[in-house]
């Protein structure tokens, strides 16, 4: 969050603060309220002395102003009648709630604890505020990958040991077998993935779980390889480039694929893509037919690279 | 004086009334307003707006005994604030965790509101780095409440305009889906919601029984369409097993590799969910679905 907040900013958090400070009866922390409330120092004490102190109600005489007492470390508020109560949530504030509770839920609930979890709790108590059927109304797979795969991912990242796998490398269609540090397992897009460093690469790689074949930990304690930027898609800028003129019908595949550039004309979009791996280029140019052509392939990738994939497919139909 | 303090004092007059203000008093009693009339009105109006967009719910009532009737604005107290949550210290912190380790598109406000940021700590829940990355927007949020609130939404998909109650939302492999009863159809539909056209209104109350929401883990694009499937077999060599297996469920072992048995309505997605194997898998039967594939692949040399 930036030091400058706008108007409505502050008076969402004002609206909040306000409540959340009168309620306690010894007043509050300036800090914990910055902490709490995002809400940086300077301009929260600057609201407070030059904003809240005035608030109040015709005909704002003493008797009918918030009292606002600030001193070095604690905000006392009182009188604030009208704010006695934070403004109810949103409907998108509450879905926005519910959804990221629901998504982490399979991650912190564990079997052995004793009733439900503090986060379960929450979202029983946000659901009676949305609605009978909120505790159906959303489901979020963060990522399709076997559990049991993701399990040992689990119980290998909490013992910090390096891990052994077979990979499925899908842009270059082969089975690899490698030793990793593991770093960091998430989710993106509806994928897991694990970030660590490959011993077999000599590098920080990003490994879809789904394509891990099969994963054993061995006694090995992770090198430290420090916190880590990987992302799950991280092309090299001396990667070739493929630009592809697509038909309407192909529009999808600007959601789908990291796109560098895209360029709308009337009837096609032209799009350029950095070609991390021959594999997935041959794949997406057999799925899209004559609804894509290509306009520019860097070397060394081969021009016939899409008449090469398709005569390599049907020989298995003849 | 401050744009703040003006819509913290208008908030403060239109909760502590008991009648309706009209805009004259609260031009009057309020402060902070333009003196010239059209001025105030312009920036009341505005005030509105913004106060609504936050979600204030600001009545609107004529005000009693005016002759003639002048229409007055209020808060009421009990709506203003919803129900009382209460929520505990290390629920609050879960919620702020969930919100740490799941990024949505979006600003997150909801959590002030509550109480604001609890310490993390105090959840005992040892993940602390984000996991995940979430689209939202506001078509979906209004989808997700009405799921949660029984009320049916009016949206366009596929060029018609549609009534549905929404019965549940899943993000599943990149994508928001909306599992509902379609009112036009009388049956259960399925939309991609990032395919809804237009706006999203909610539009009444619904009426159906909740139906029992099919696994969005099960969905395949080639189930998905109108009319009797056709039942395809492929054939997926050995290397691939594992991973079709994982996808698809029941293969049947073979020599050499795995026989997948899939139901295609949509042939397209059909012949695209085989070609991602590239070269490791290949249609069987029936012949015109094996046709299908040599016919494509042919137009490519």
């Amino acid at each position: 969050m930036s030091n400058r907040l706008t108007a409505r900013d502050r008076l969402t958090r004002l609206l909040s603060v306000i409540p959340w400070v009168a309620q306690q009866d010894d007043g509050a922390l300036i800090e914990d309220i910055v902490t709490r409330f995002d809400y940086p120092r300077t301009q929260l004490l600057d609201d407070l002395q030059d904003v809240v102190f005035f608030v109040g109600v015709h005909p704002f005489t003493p008797d009918s102003l918030i009292e606002v007492e600030i001193g070095d470390e604690r905000v006392h508020i009182r009188y604030a009648d009208w704010f006695s109560r934070p403004l109810r949530l949103t409907p998108e504030e509450g879905a926005r709630l519910l959804t990221a509770g629901r998504s982490v839920l399979p991650l912190t609930e564990s079997d052995d604890d004793n009733g439900a979890g503090p986060l379960l709790r929450a979202l029983t108590k946000l659901g009676t505020a949305l609605g009978e059927s909120a505790a159906d109304a959303v489901d979020v797979r963060l990522g399709h990958a076997p559990s049991d795969t993701l399990a040992v991912l689990r119980d290998a990242l909490a013992r910090q040991r390096q891990i052994d796998i077979e990979y499925y490398a899908y842009g270059r269609d082969e089975l690899t077998e490698r030793r990793v540090d593991t770093n960091r397992l998430f989710s993106d897009q509806g994928n897991w993935y694990l970030s660590g460093w490959c011993h077999r690469a000599v590098g920080e790689r990003v490994f879809r779980v789904d394509r891990i074949r099969t994963v054993a930990i061995t006694d090995e304690p992770n090198a430290d390889v420090g916190p880590t930027n990987a992302s799950s898609f991280s092309p090299d800028s001396d990667d070739p480039r493929v630009v592809l003129r697509l038909a309407q019908s192909a529009r999808w595949v600007i959601e789908q694929y990291p796109v560098e550039q895209v360029v709308e004309n009337d009837d096609h979009i032209d799009v350029t893509m950095a070609v991390t791996a021959i594999g997935w280029l041959e794949r997406l140019l057999l799925r899209l037919g004559p609804a894509a052509e290509i306009l520019r392939l860097d070397p060394p990738l081969p021009a016939d690279l899409c008449r090469h994939a398709a005569a390599r497919v049907l020989t298995r139909y003849q | 004086m401050d744009k703040l303090e003006r819509l913290l004092n208008l908030t403060a007059a239109l909760l502590d009334t008991e009648m309706p203000l009209t805009a004259e008093e609260i031009w009057d009693r309020v402060g902070g307003y333009p003196d010239a009339k059209p001025s105030f009105r312009r920036a009341f109006e505005r005030d509105k707006d913004e106060l609504r967009a936050m979600g204030m719910p600001i009545e609107v009532a004529t005000v009693p005994g005016a002759d003639p009737p002048i229409d007055g604005y209020a808060i009421n107290r009990a709506d203003y604030a919803g129900d009382d949550l209460r929520f505990e210290p290390d629920e609050l912190a879960a919620l702020h965790l969930a919100t740490n380790l799941v990024r949505l598109d979006g600003n997150d406000t909801g959590l002030m509101k509550l109480g604001g940021a609890g310490e993390i700590g105090q959840t005992g829940i040892s993940i602390a780095d984000q996991v995940g990355r979430v689209p939202f927007d506001d078509a979906l949020a209004t989808l997700i409440s009405a799921a949660a609130d029984r009320k049916a939404v009016a949206f366009r998909y596929s060029d018609t305009d549609r009534i549905v109650e929404p019965w549940r939302l899943s993000f599943s492999r990149g994508h928001w889906y909306l599992t509902g009863w379609d009112r036009l159809r009388g049956a259960e539909r399925l939309y991609r919601v990032d395919r809804l056209q237009g706006p999203v209104e909610v539009s009444g109350t619904a009426e159906e029984a909740v139906g029992t929401v099919s696994d969005p883990l099960d969905l395949r694009g080639w189930e998905l369409g109108d009319g009797e499937p056709t039942a395809a077999k492929v054939f997926i060599d050995v290397t691939q097993a594992s991973w079709a297996r994982h996808i698809l469920g029941e293969v049947d072992d073979v020599d050499g590799g795995v026989v997948a048995t899939l139901q295609v309505r949509n042939v397209e997605a059909f012949r695209s969910f085989v070609l991602t194997f590239l070269d490791h898998a290949e249609v069987l039967e029936p012949a015109e679905l094996r046709d299908d594939m040599v016919t494509w692949l042919g137009a490519m040399q």
